[in-house]
Formats: structure tokens, sequence, C-alpha cells
């Protein structure tokens, strides 16, 4: 699956440190740019201030001593050095998204299409920059073109390439109707179609402007965050601010520094400096998956979602149905049911018509009159009488072509079929009518129902398969069961929603009795038969009111409302553009299956942000009570009680800057990456973190200052 | 001038009637009430339960009183209050030796008294203490000869 | 009322109130039931009386009986030493107990509406003021007074007695018994979480609290309306699961108080206790009273191990163990909020409490509610040896005179009123400093939690299933671990440099 997209998005290791990459991150340094990040800021002054004590310790008397020249130096280089890392992590964020923004911008590169003008009546190709296209214009598509902006087709059918886009190496065809999206190309035929979108609206371009923007506006749970860190920031300002006040008033002679030290520890440095590139990577990270979001917030909403609304068809199962049995009403036997299959399927391109030929190739019912498929006459489906089939006319000897050409050649005979009208087509005597469809649809049009039709089906219904009824000149021969064939994992991809607490609900238009059965396999509790595209929008709106948090998925124009109002709503690519334009993400695979990795993406995302703030300030609280303790145990003897891991105040101050400031580059690989996790419910979830960045959080520090200052004491 | 006035009535006014209402009721009603069924039911704790040595009053059974002669116990004065009216039985006790040679009352005869006023055992939280009043009154009623000054 | 409006209504009510009690305690000197003529209050006393009672605080820069209490045949009054006349203790102090624990109560209840489902507004300040006195504070204040009064707590009008002492044969000593309007204001007192006595020493005096049964009832009825108060929380919301995090959280930390107490020995009757209550009581008792921000007294804090002053500090600094009446439930209720904030955090969700999502708003408010209290509590601890203040009336800087001036803002922060300073820190900078630092410490968290609360009206309520379950003992636990870590962040260091460095000096030296 390794396609030209997912090379573009990936950003090569190699050039991960690139210099200009250093020399933007020393250019953050200056204390204007740093506004954005008050905690670095605050880190920075402090630097100040310990540098001038470096410089001049004769002008803090009480609080500095000139012994300690040195010492200053290096506590003013560390700082320095805490503030470089949270600004080369700033710059790498943002390097890694502008390479996204560069690659992404490619597929929308400046192409010249093919502007149709339509003056006095007769119509004049323009070549006109791609950019310039607005809403409406049309365009024309030759052999070898690339899409230049997002489009419908009008006229003509077309095969186009959208591998660069999904990564399906697969051509597509494009008729009438189809969008084309921009960046594909055409490998055959002409296409005419209407533009629909601005150069600057279209996904690609929602993406870039995203990634690009560097005042990406906060989610709300980066904004509650962000409230942590200042309410964490406050406190200890106040904190130290007092022990200052105290330290001097009570004559305990702490050094400025190690104040100054103290305090830097404390601040949340951590979460502070990987904050925007966690926000940055759970977007980079859904891009690996080849969704589109149109805002970080989706992403995160995702993460909160109570009900999902599942596709039966593409999400649970395979697509469509596999036929898997024959079943001959008496007078006729199972090769009868199967080459009466094998003949009404022979134009069906659908995945389930296939299914049947396979079946019936297989059981060995291959007909003879095979060789007059070529001249039979075509019914079409229509989704009126829900039926289709075939009607041969009498003659034999033509030997059938490996594959049945294109569908264009086969449908040449094609014609509506309207049973309904009374009589319907006359059949000849040499001629042969074969028609398959839904049981009730079928038992409309036969002469008479065989006795143990309804019987038949409702088994098949009850078993969660589907009946395909089948009769051949007006007269039911059999039935065809065809079984959903589930999704690998899908069991446990819906066992790991319910984990979590999240409802699924499984959308579908068999009838009840399949909808259940299917629903029970899966372990789904709710589902909705019979579905019309009307009841996705009544659901969405019923959990909404009750104030759940939605995600679906859609793809029809019939979707599109229902889209527009879930709180997730994933468009397929393959889907109409109103159901593109309403939803806030779009998977470019098509795959409606994707929903639920979403959902577990925004989880992972704004658990990647919990774990990476509890860790930070588990360390903070580590560090307060490895610091703490030292620097009373040097001021006041006897409170040397509470020194417990032994440490020289000095280096004990040097070693926790250390640890400090070389945490922040350890975790960038984890704010990238996210956390993994189990899914469980949220006591559980809460309880792991606390155990592995809690408790970790406090363990690591203390660990890692005690080395520190062991590596230092030994230099 | 207009709005002032009725903002005054409309925000301010039920607040100034609400505090010279409640300032009447729980400053004044309240403790005037309590006091007068106090008196009426309880006057004699109401009044600072006061001791009565022949019929003269002499001080109160919860307030330390000072005694600095030998021949008394004598109260602590280092307590919270500064008038803690009782002392440990082991503080009794320790000034058997003291009275006992200033008044020559044996000391088995100290002993027994002390007992007798012993009180306050709460389970197993509370010690045993001695009220220092109501011991040195029952000195003086039991022993007439050793305290004759104080009849 | 939305929050806004009850919130005002409350506070213009209060001021009110104060500024009555202001004109009773500066002119005292020349109005009626003032037998033994003490003259009126300083205006920096008397102002920071005021604010003292009417912000439920209660902490005393007086002595009720002026300085009788230091001479035990006291015949007369010290010029220059304040004492309260017998209308002042009741106009003033009792009155403003009274009043204040009234506030605390329809504060914490307009609270709650917020929180529960189609509420409207908060409520109307003025009734549910009027029913808090009148169908609560007097009902029991009434029957517990007489109780008060059956146990030997006097209640009287006329003056101070004086008599010849038992001795006087021999020594023509007299005797003043300090006796007066006392059960009805105790009664208040301790039921109001107040905390301010009718004698300097508090409940520690005899008449104050004349036996262990009349201790143990003071107790009980310390801890009656803040425990109810956490019932009356899931009652209202009508979820009674709810009040589970309040009522297990709060009484672990009270547990956590007892443990920090009692842990370095028993104790023992020692100086500076009462034989009356013995070791026990009297620390339980200080564990108690500062569990519930009452402040009451039934020992002299400098006769306490530095360990039980350490849990005096810690019922101090977190206010909901469970706190005064009132304020300890919406102190609660804020760090549950946090709480479930940081869970949700944690577990990749976003937080949700009752239903409702807390907001970054939310977070905001409750942060500043908890934000104000280290910043009222250690600048003016610094202040006040800066100044010199504390040297003027000295206390030294050393960990003893540290502990004594933290204590004493810590106390006036958390609207306790327990202190080890006492009529000692009248002077205008500690009477001034501990006048806003009280003002500030019960109207701004008051004034949060209220908009906090109002700010949940008509908020969309989530049925979900799949949040955080507050009404489980897990949850309950780290409630407090969250709690702890908050208050330990915060004052540790301050901590260290008093009760802490006092016990390893105690140690190092002997007690």
């Amino acid at each position: 699956m390794s396609t030209r997209f997912i090379k573009m998005m990936s950003v090569r290791r190699t050039t991960l440190v690139s210099r200009k990459v250093l020399i933007d991150s020393l250019v953050r340094l200056s204390p204007l740019r740093l506004t954005a990040n008050p905690v670095m800021l605050i880190v920075e002054i402090t630097f100040l201030i310990v540098m001038a004590m470096a410089l001049d310790p004769e002008a803090f008397p009480r609080l500095a001593s000139s012994s300690l020249q040195i010492f200053y130096l290096e506590v003013a280089l560390i700082l320095l050095i805490t503030v470089w890392f949270s600004t080369l992590s700033d710059s790498l964020a943002e390097s890694q998204a502008k390479n996204t923004a560069n690659s992404l911008r490619r597929l929308e590169m400046e192409v010249s299409s093919k502007k149709i003008l339509i003056e006095a009546g007769s119509r004049r190709i323009a070549l006109t920059p791609s950019r310039e296209l607005r809403t409406g214009d049309l365009i024309l598509l030759e052999k070898n073109d690339t899409v230049p902006i997002d489009a419908q087709v009008l006229e003509g059918i077309a095969m186009v390439d959208e591998s660069l886009l999904t990564g399906e190496s697969t051509a597509v065809r494009k008729a009438p109707g189809d969008d084309v999206i921009g960046g594909s190309q055409v490998l055959s035929d002409t296409l005419t179609a209407k533009v629909t979108v601005n150069p600057d609206e279209t996904f690609i371009n929602q993406m870039i402007r995203m990634v690009e923007s560097s005042k990406r506006p906060k989610t709300p749970n980066e904004q509650a965050v962000t409230i942590v860190l200042i309410g964490l920031t406050a406190i200890f300002t106040i904190l130290i601010g007092a022990l200052l006040g105290v330290s001097l008033v009570l004559s305990l002679a702490a050094d400025l520094s190690v104040l100054i030290a103290l305090y830097v520890c404390l601040l949340p440095t951590t979460i502070g400096a990987l904050l925007p590139s966690i926000g940055l990577s759970g977007i980079s990270r859904l891009y690996k998956e080849k969704i589109v979001a149109k805002s970080g917030r989706a992403v995160e909403t995702a993460g909160d979602t109570d009900v999902i609304l599942l596709d039966k068809t593409g999400t649970i199962t395979v697509g469509n149905r596999q036929a898997v049995e024959f079943l001959p009403f008496s007078g006729f036997d199972e090769r009868d049911v199967g080459e009466a299959a094998f003949l009404a399927s022979w134009h069906d391109d659908t995945p389930e018509g296939r299914s049947l030929i396979r079946l019936a190739y297989e059981d060995g019912f291959v007909p003879k009159e095979m060789n007059a498929l070529d001249a039979s006459e075509v019914y079409e489906f229509s989704a009126s009488t829900r039926t289709s089939g075939v009607k041969l006319a009498g003659g034999t000897g033509f030997m059938l072509p490996k594959s049945g050409g294109t569908g264009r050649e086969r449908g040449r005979l094609r014609r509506k079929f309207e049973p309904h009208v009374e009589g319907g087509v006359p059949i000849g005597s040499d001629e042969t009518e074969i028609i398959k469809g839904a049981p009730d649809a079928i038992k409309k049009i036969v002469k008479s129902i065989p006795a143990d039709y309804d019987k038949t089906v409702q088994e098949i219904s009850a078993a969660g398969d589907t009946a395909m009824a089948l009769s051949r000149n007006r007269e039911a021969i059999g039935i065809v069961r065809l079984r959903d064939v589930l999704k690998p994992d899908i069991r446990e991809k819906i066992m790991a929603v319910k984990v979590m607490g999240i409802r699924p609900v499984m959308i579908t238009g068999d009838q009840p009795l399949t909808a259940k059965s299917i629903a029970a396999e899966v372990g789904i509790d709710e589902y909705k038969p019979e579905a019309k595209p009307e009841d996705k929008y009544d659901i969405v709106k019923r959990e909404q009111a009750e104030m759940r948090i939605v995600a679906m998925i859609g793809d029809g124009t019939n979707d599109a409302p229902a889209l527009a109002m879930a709180d997730v709503g994933l468009a397929m690519n393959s889907g109409t553009q109103a159901a593109k334009e309403a939803a806030n993400m779009v998977d470019l695979e098509s795959n409606p299956a994707k929903i639920i990795e979403v959902v577990m993406l925004g989880k992972q995302l704004l658990m990647t942000r919990g774990a990476v703030t509890t860790f930070s300030i588990a360390n903070d609280v580590a560090k307060y009570f490895a610091i703490m303790p030292v620097l009373f145990a040097s001021t006041v003897p006897e409170l040397k009680a509470l020194n417990v891991l032994g440490l020289g105040l000095n280096t004990a101050v040097l070693s926790a800057l250390i640890f400090n400031a070389i945490i922040i580059p350890l975790l960038i690989p984890l704010a990238m990456r996210g956390v993994t996790f189990k899914p469980s419910g949220t006591m559980t979830l809460f309880l792991k973190n606390t155990m592995i960045y809690g408790f970790g959080g406090v363990i690591v520090p203390f660990v890692g200052i005690k080395l520190i200052d062991v590596a230092i004491s030994l230099l | 001038m207009l709005n002032l006035k009725r903002e005054f009535r409309q925000i301010y006014g039920p607040a100034v009637r609400l505090a010279v209402i409640s300032v009447v009721l729980c400053g004044l009603v309240f403790p005037l009430v309590i006091t007068g069924i106090a008196q009426v039911f309880l006057p004699s704790q109401a009044n600072g339960s006061l001791v009565q040595l022949h019929g003269r009053n002499v001080g109160s059974s919860l307030i330390a009183q000072n005694f600095s002669l030998p021949i008394f116990f004598h109260p602590r004065n280092d307590s919270a209050s500064g008038v803690d009216p009782d002392i440990t039985v082991q503080d009794a006790r320790s000034q058997i030796p003291r009275i006992s040679s200033a008044t020559s009352i044996s000391s088995d005869m100290l002993k027994q008294i002390v007992n007798q006023n012993e009180e306050g055992t709460f389970w197993i939280f509370g010690n045993p203490y001695v009220n220092v009043l109501r011991i040195n009154l029952a000195l003086i009623q039991t022993n007439s000869s050793a305290y004759r000054a104080f009849q | 009322m939305d929050w806004k409006e009850y919130f005002l209504a409350a506070l213009i009510v209060n001021i009110f109130q104060m500024a009555l009690a202001f004109v009773i305690f500066a002119f005292q000197g020349v109005l009626p039931l003032n037998p033994q003529g003490f003259p009126g209050l300083s205006w920096d006393l008397a102002f920071m009386q005021v604010i003292s009672f009417g912000t439920n605080t209660n902490l005393q820069h007086y002595n009720g009986e002026g300085n009788c209490v230091q001479l035990p045949n006291c015949a007369a009054l010290t010029p220059g030493v304040p004492g309260l006349s017998y209308l002042s203790q009741m106009m003033a102090v009792q009155f403003l107990q009274f009043t204040s624990a009234a506030t605390g109560i329809c504060a914490a209840v307009a609270m709650i509406r917020g929180f529960v489902a189609h509420s409207k507004d908060l409520g109307n300040f003025y009734v549910d003021f009027t029913r808090s006195l009148t169908r609560i504070l007097f009902p029991l204040c009434f029957v517990a007074s007489l109780v008060f009064v059956g146990l030997g707590v006097p209640q009287t009008l006329t003056g101070y007695q004086v008599f010849f002492t038992v001795e006087s044969a021999a020594t023509r000593a007299t005797q003043t018994i300090l006796v007066g309007p006392v059960a009805s204001l105790v009664s208040i007192m301790q039921l109001g979480t107040n905390g301010g006595g009718y004698y300097g020493a508090n409940s520690a005096y005899p008449f104050q609290n004349p036996n262990p049964a009349s201790d143990i009832f003071q107790i009980f009825l310390m801890l009656l309306i803040p425990t109810t108060l956490c019932f009356v929380f899931g009652q209202l919301i009508g979820k009674k699961r709810e009040t589970r995090p309040i009522l297990w959280g709060a009484y672990a930390l009270f547990a956590l108080d007892l443990l920090i107490a009692f842990t370095p020995n028993f104790p023992v009757v020692g100086p500076g206790m009462e034989v009356r209550f013995g070791g026990f009581f009297s620390v339980f008792w200080t564990v108690v009273t500062t569990a519930v921000t009452t402040g009451s007294v039934n020992a002299s804090l400098s006769g306490l191990n530095p360990f039980v002053i350490l849990s005096a500090f810690n019922g101090m600094l977190i206010q909901a163990t469970p706190g005064g009446k009132g304020v300890g439930v919406m102190y609660m209720v804020m760090f549950i909020i946090l709480t479930v904030f940081i869970v949700g955090l944690m577990s990749g969700r976003t937080p949700e409490y009752l239903g409702l999502k807390i907001t970054a708003r939310d977070v905001k408010l409750v942060m500043i509610a908890f934000l104000v209290h280290p910043v009222i509590v250690l600048v003016p601890t610094v202040l006040a040896y800066s100044t010199g203040a504390t040297s003027a009336i000295g206390v030294g800087p050393n960990s003893i005179g540290f502990t004594k001036i933290f204590y004493e803002f810590t106390s006036a922060a958390a609207n306790n009123g327990s202190d080890f300073l006492g009529a000692s820190a009248n002077t205008p900078f500690f009477n001034i400093s501990t006048a806003i630092v009280m003002f500030l410490g019960r109207f701004a968290p008051i004034g949060l939690l209220l908009s906090l609360g109002g700010s949940m009206i008509n908020r969309k309520r989530l049925t979900t299933e799949a949040g955080v379950r507050t009404d489980s003992p897990l949850f309950a636990l780290i409630l407090v671990g969250s709690i702890l870590v908050l208050a330990l962040l915060t004052f540790f260091p301050f901590l260290a440099l008093g009760p802490i460095l006092e016990f390893f000096q105690g140690r190092m030296n002997g007690f």
C-alpha cells in the first residue's frame, strides 16, 4: 500500500533536524516570539536574571554570592537550553507541518485547465490556470489530463486514476453525476465537467490551510489544558515569590538562583513545550489514515463520541452479499436454479451478481444457453421493480468470450423492463426469460406461487441471510440464499467501541429479521432495519436532543443533512459533493469502517495530551519534593531529615534542571506518535494512565535526578 | 435623583429592613428569651453555679479560686483558661503530704476525701479529676477543727 | 435571582449588618447593658471585629472579659484593655454569628440550585436568609442554649459577681465571677461554625464549656450543619448518591487530620490544656474546630504538639473537611470539578459532572477560587514580617514565631478564627490586614462559586453512560488524593518552616 501519498505525508527522519529548523529554533528564542508560550517566556526571563547574577553577583545583596559565579553560569546555560528545546520542538512540528502542506500542495499543483467558454452559442476552449477557475465553470477533461479542481461530470464516461489521492491503484469509472477530484488523472475518454468548488475551498486546500496556520485556533480541550498550565504557573509563582519573601524576612539565606531553579523545575515546562506539537501530530496521524479533517476540533470531538451510527454495508459486512446456496422449489432441481442464476447474473456487474455466477460455476451449473447470452436482451435492475434479468432469443452455437467485454458493450441491448405493465414484453416460443429479484417482487410477476415459497424465504431471513427469488418464464423455480460476509475483526472492533462506553447503532436497509440476526452476530444491541436515508437524520437528531455526541458516515446526497448535523461526520470520497461539504472529515479511501478508527484516533489524541500533561505534572510534583527538602536541609539544619535522596544543594539543583530540560526532547516522539491504549472504560483508562504516567512521572525524576547527580559528582 | 431613589427602594430598601429586623431578632429577642427561660427554670446554672459556705457565696464551682494556704488543695495555674477549676487525681494525691503535715489530718483520710470527690471518668478518653473548690469545701466541712478559722 | 443579584443581595445585607454591629462596638460605652462600663472599641479593632464576625471567621483581637481573666480576683478594669459589654456580645457578636451562618447556608443552597436540573435561578436571598434563621438556626439554638444552661453555662444580664473567697478569712482576697449571656452565644457560635467565644479563652473557659458533656455537645453542634449540608446536596439535586463524594471525601480528610494530630503520641494533659477535657478531647476538639473552620478552642494552641497544629493547618488550608457550614460544600464541589477535570484529561474524555459538561470557563472560575487562598495567606504573612509588625508584638523570626503569623493569616483566610496571637494582635497592622484577608477569603470564593453555580442553569445535560462515576469510593479516593496534592504543592514549604521545623527542633532539643 506504499503509495506516493503516504510517502509525501511522512517526513524523512534524516532531514528532521535540518539547518533550517535549527536556525528557526534559535530565532524563536527572541522574547518577542515567545509571548505565545508564557511558560517559556518566564523561563527565559529567569535565564536573564541568573545571567545577571553570574555577571555581577554584587548587584544582588543577600541573594547571591560571588563565590558561586560558575554555578550561576551553569544554571543560566541550562535554563537557556530548556527554552531552546521547547522552541526546537515547535520548529520541528511546524517544519513537519510545512512539509505536509507542501506535499499536499503538489496535489493541487498549478495545471492549466481547458475551460469551456460558450460565446454566442458556440463553444470555445480557453487554457486557464486552475487557480482562476470558479464554481460553475465548465471544463473539458481529455485523456491524460490532470483534473485541475473538484468537479462534477456532466457528459461522457471515462476511467480516472485517483490513486494519487486514495492509494487505490484501480481506475475508477466516472459517469455523468459522479465527482472527480482535483489531482486525479483521466486515463481514457473525454469528460465535460462543472467545477464545484472555488480553488481555495477544496478540502485539500482546507487541510493545507489548517496545517500551515501557526495560529490554529485552540480546541476546547487545548484551552482547558492551557488553563491548567496557567493555574499551575500561578500557584508556583505565588509559592516561589512568597518563599523568597519568607527566606528574606526569616534570614534563611536561600540563594536566588536556587529558588529560580526550583521555580523552573516546578513550572509545567514539559507540557508547555509539547502542547503545540501534540495538536498537530493528531491531525498528521489522521492523514496517515488517509482521512482529511477540516478542523482539529472534529478529531477531538470524535474522541468524545457517545453514539456511533454504523452503516451495515461496508462497515460491518464486506459490501454486498454472497450467494451460498441454491434452493429449488418442488418440480425443479438445484441445477435449474443454478443455471437460471448464472444466466440472470451474466450482465450483472455487482459483487452480488458475480457471486451468483461464481457459486453456479463452482457447483458445475454452467448453462448450455450460455452462447446465446451475447445476443440477449438485458433487463437492467430498477429500484422500482427491484428485479433484473435477461431474455434469451433462441440462438445457439456462439461461443462466449472469456470475459464479458466492457459493461458498455454488454449493455448494448439494454432496455427498460416494466413487469407491472400487464403482460410485459411478450415471450416468444424460442425465448427464455429469467428474472431474479426480491422474493416479494418476484411473487408479483409469477403465474403461481409455490406452497413453500413464503416458508423458505422466512427461514432464510430468520437465519440472518437474504433470499433472492428466481423465475423462469414467469414461473418461480427457486430461491438463492445470499449471505452477508462480516468484515474481519469487526466483532472485536464493536466490542472495543462498547467497552469505551460508546453505543453502536447499526443502520441497514435489510428487513428486521435479517438485521436482528446480523446485529446479534457482531454484538450490536441497537439497529435500525429497513432504514431510509432520512432515518439517519432522525437518529442523529434524537440522540443529540439527549445531549449525546454522535459520529456517523455518509456518502449520498441524502446523507448530507445528517452529516452536517452529526458532531462527527465522515464522508466517503466516492460520495457526492454535497455529502463531502456537509461532513467535517472525508475519507479518501472511501472505507466506511474507518469511522471506528476516527473515534479511536480522537480518543488517542485526547489521551496523549492527557498523558503528557499527567506526566509533566507528576514530574513537577516529584521535582518539588526532591529539591525543596534539599533547599531546606541546606538552610535549616534541623530539616536534614527531609533530604531523603541525600543530595548536595548545588548538584541537586543542576541535576533537576538538566532533567527538566532533557525530558522535553525525550518526550517528543511520544507526543508525535501518540500513546497506545487498550479500549476500556473511563475509570480503567484513568487508573492505567495514573499508574503509568502519574506514578511513573513521579518515580522517573527521582531516579533521573539521582543518576544525573551521581554523574555530575563523578565529573 | 429619581433613579437613585428607586434604586435605593429596590435594592437597598429590603437589605436595610432585613438588617434591622435581624439585629433585633438575633441580637435582642433571642438572647432575652433564653435569659428569661433560664432564669426561671435553671436559675442556679444560669447565674454561674455559685457555691455557698454557711449561706454565703464564696465562688463558683466552675471557676478556679486561688488557694495559697498550705492547708488547702491548690489549683493549677498553667492551664488554657487560667481558671481551670480542676486538678488531676494524681495532682491532688501529690498535695496530700503537704496538707497532711499542715493540718495533721491523716493521709488515709485525705486519700478517702480525694476518692470521694473524683469525677469525670469518661469511658476510655476521660481522665479522673478533682474540683479544687469543692474538695476544699469538703475539707472544711468534714474537719471543723483543722479549719476553725474558716467556719 | 441570577447569581449576580443573589451575590449582591447577600453582600449588601451583610455589609449593612456589619455596619450596625460596628456602631454598637464603637459606642458600647454609652449604650445600655454595660454593667462593667467597658469603653467603646477603637475604630480599627471595631472594623476588624465586625468583618471577623460578619465573615464567619471570629478571629478575636480582644478578650470579651477585658483583662479580668489574668487576675482571678479582678475587681476593676484596667483602662485601655478592650472588653465587650453585654449589649455588644448580644447585638454585635451573637447577631453577626447568626447572620453569617445563615448567609453561608444560603450561599451553599444557592450554588447547589444551579446544579439542580430545570432550576430557573438561584432562588431569592431574602427568602433563603429568613428561612435559614427561622427554620434552622433559631429552633436548634433554642434547644442548644437551654441544654448549655442545664450543663452550667451562665445566661444572665446581671454584672460580674464579686465575692470574698474561701480563704478570705486569712487573706481578705476577693474573686470576680465573670457571668453574662453566655449560653445563647455559645449555641450559635458552635452551631454556626463561628467560633468566636464569649471569653478570651474561648471554650477552654469553664463557663463556656463546663464539663466533658458540654464539650462533646459542642463538638456535635460544630459538625451538625456542615455534615447535614453534604446530604442536602444530594437531596436537592435529586441524586442522593452524589452526596457520597462530598461526604466520603470530607470525612476521609477528617480522618487524615485525626491521624496527623494523634501520630506523635497519644496526648496526655499538659500545660495549656484543661483537666476536665484531658489530652484526647483537647486534640480531638482542635482537629474538629479547624476541620469545620469553627475556630473555637478548648485548649491553648501553644500547648499542643506541632503535629496537632499541622493537622489544624490541613483543615484550614483545604476548608472542606467538611468545612464551614455552606462554604465547605461549595469548596468540595469546587474540588470535585477540578478532579473530574483531571480525570477527564487523563482518560481522554471531555469532563462532565452530574451530566454537565465542564467548560474552560468553569475551570477558570474554580482555579481563581483556589488561587485566592494562597495569595491572601502568603502575601500578608511576608508583609507582617517585612513591615516590622511582628517584632512590634514580640513575635520573632523563628519557627515558633513563623507558625503563629502563618497561622493567623491562614485562619483569617479560611474564616476559621482560631489563633495564637489573640488580643496581642490588637494593632492597626494586624487589625486591618486580617480584616482584608477575612473579607476576601469569605466573599471572593462565594462570589466565584455562585457564578459557577449560576452558569450551570440552563446548561444542557448529557445522559451519557461513558463518563466518570462520581459516586464511587474510587472517585472519593482520587478526590482526596488530588485535594492533598494541591494543598501540599501550595503550602508545603511554609508548613515545613513552621510546624514541621518546630517538630524537628522539638525532637532535637526536647519539647
